[in-house]
């Protein structure tokens, strides 16, 4: 096909799959994984309280919960569910669970710094944020309870939350840990554009935002700001 | 002509329903005479109904139970309503598959035309992609058998004529759609001995009508179009308008029966194959099978009316 044929084509040419039908996997995700939600949220919402102990083999577990969680949702919606109507979303189901084993791996090999204390209610409330508010996204937009996107389960509230864990990796292990997280956010953001969830949008949003605030919030950024830390950071200039 | 067994399934199918239904037809058909619409497909002279079905995202639900069963009452409603022709392609997700379960469910193989296509870019793997569908849809073979787009035609066609020579399907053709490659196209419509070609007509994209119609007419070539709705953009484009007044005079009742009454009034074509994902909208296509068909002055009216909104 010539460059030019493929201009004719609108992003709307490249679903093949309707609202009614995405919505559906969650639905349907949320039946057949059911009673595992009762765990998985609780172990979910202990993630910013291990984020914050001075111990490191507690904020690891954390970041294990985490590449746990990419790996769910990347082997379970993606892989199972939406690989069924979308194929592209198969490859994206692999690179999810990629990016887990990679995360589990780095979990072991650098070790995160803990959260300062003045910001770890800030962090909480963004995870939470994240974890409890962005689920309701999947239920404002297809009015069904049962359609929550749950943390662990489903891709884009995985991406939005754990972002902020991601941004808490000493820099220089953070890059290869970014490609997969933003092909994603394009590529769901213009999924959700051409199928018309409005409120969809809100997720890779929120995925952007919650970086750049756990980018903040890291102790390595906030260390760089502490006059008494000896260093001068770029922002106190 | 000799029928063969599906064809008089067919038959039996649209008379029995007429005769068993005749209220609904004399609604259906705006009080006249109950026959659906049929067209002859030049290459054999068989008849088919001028409504068919697509399945591009409408089928395409996966593995969903209550999906699959919504879309069966879609199908069981298309063929209650005496249609044959279902359009189907690998490119469409799991289209095949629930179409596959939905015949299985209705038990209707007999009753179906069934139309797919190869897409694959391996000129070699048209057998192999054809033998994958028949798992898929679960029919003993198909009717038609279409190249997609043109991909990788030169090679598909070759075996297609084959597998024709052998009985293994009955139809060949090649398919486009938003008005791409007309050129290329109608290369292939004048030298390859197709029997059918699907392209892109409705009230607004009508590019076919200066080449590819006036071709597939001399060559006698079937034509099935696709988008009649242009994707359901046209329902869009009229959402709030009433039906112009005029409308009832050509036999329309809804504007489904507008937009496809004005193509398959037109006399190239041999089918139009909407996609729905719900029964009361297959109501309303399958209802433009019946009735009046506009005229050629009709239809030009109606392209003005639809242009001027
Ligand atoms: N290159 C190719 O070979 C090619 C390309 C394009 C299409 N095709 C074939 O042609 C078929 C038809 O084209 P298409 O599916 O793209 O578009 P289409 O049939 O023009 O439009 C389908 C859309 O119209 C809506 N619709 C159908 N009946 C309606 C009614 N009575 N009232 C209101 N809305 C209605 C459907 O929504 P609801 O589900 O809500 O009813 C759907 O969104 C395809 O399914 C496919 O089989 C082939």
């Amino acid at each position: 096909m010539t460059d030019v044929a493929w201009l004719s084509y609108s992003l709307q040419d490249f679903l093949m799959f309707g609202p009614q039908v995405f919505l559906r996997l969650f639905i349907r995700l949320n039946q057949d994984f059911w009673p595992w939600q009762l765990l998985v949220v609780p172990l979910t919402l202990a993630v910013p309280w291990m984020m914050c102990r001075p111990t490191h083999a507690w904020r690891r577990l954390a970041v294990w919960l985490v590449a746990a969680a990419w790996i769910g949702s990347g082997a379970g919606f993606l892989v199972r569910y939406f690989g069924e109507i979308n194929w592209p979303a198969v490859w994206f189901g692999w690179a999810f669970v990629a990016q887990g084993l990679l995360i589990a791996v780095l979990a072991i090999c650098c070790h995160s710094e803990a959260i300062p204390k003045g910001r770890a209610g800030v962090f909480t409330g963004l995870w939470l944020t994240g974890v409890v508010a962005l689920p309701w996204v999947t239920v404002l937009q297809s009015g069904e309870l049962g359609a929550m996107a749950v943390f662990g389960l489903t891709p884009d509230v995985t991406l939005a939350a754990s972002s902020l864990v991601l941004a808490m990796m000493p820099r220089v292990w953070l890059w290869p840990l970014l490609p997969i997280p933003l092909v994603w956010v394009l590529f769901s953001a213009a999924t959700y554009w051409a199928l018309q969830l409005v409120w969809f949008l809100l997720l890779p949003a929120a995925t952007l935002i919650l970086f750049a605030l756990g980018c903040w919030l890291s102790p390595s950024l906030a260390r760089s700001q502490d006059p008494q830390s000896g260093h001068r950071g770029p922002v106190r200039r | 002509m000799r029928l063969t067994r599906r064809q008089l399934v067919i038959g039996a199918g649209i008379s029995g329903f007429a005769l068993a239904s005749p209220g609904l037809f004399a609604e259906l058909a705006g009080g006249t005479a109950a026959v659906p619409i049929l067209r002859t497909v030049p290459s054999s002279g068989e008849s088919v109904p001028a409504i068919g079905m697509g399945t591009w995202i409408t089928f395409n639900v996966g593995n969903d139970p209550y999906l699959i069963e919504s879309r069966t009452e879609v199908l069981k409603t298309f063929f209650d309503r005496g249609g044959s022709v279902v359009d189907c392609s690998p490119m469409y997700g799991s289209s095949a598959d629930v179409l596959g379960k939905a015949l299985n469910a209705l038990q209707a193989h007999d009753q179906v035309f069934a139309a797919t296509k190869i897409w694959t870019a391996d000129e070699s793997a048209t057998r192999t992609q054809a033998e994958s569908s028949h798992n898929r849809w679960g029919v003993a073979r198909f009717d038609l058998l279409q190249v997609h787009n043109l991909l990788g035609w030169r090679g598909h066609l070759e075996t297609l004529k084959e597998m024709k020579a052998d009985g293994e399907i009955r139809y060949l053709g090649i398919t486009t759609s938003h008005g791409r490659r007309h050129d290329e196209f109608a290369r292939i419509m004048e030298t390859e001995p197709l029997d059918f070609v699907q392209l892109t007509y409705n009230v607004l994209d009508r590019e076919a009508e200066s080449v590819l119609m006036p071709l597939a007419r001399e060559r006698g070539i079937a034509v099935i179009v696709n988008r009649p709705f242009q994707g359901g953009a046209l329902f869009r484009r009229v959402q709030s308008e009433p039906l112009p007044p005029w409308a009832a005079v050509a036999g329309i009742g809804s504007w489904a029966e507008f937009f496809l009454k004005f193509v398959i009034a037109h006399p190239a074509v041999t089918c139009a194959i909407p996609a729905t994902s719900q029964v009361a909208h297959m109501q309303e296509n399958m209802a433009a099978m019946y009735g009046e068909l506009p005229s050629e002055s009709q239809r030009q009216r109606m392209a003005a009316f639809v242009r001027s909104l």
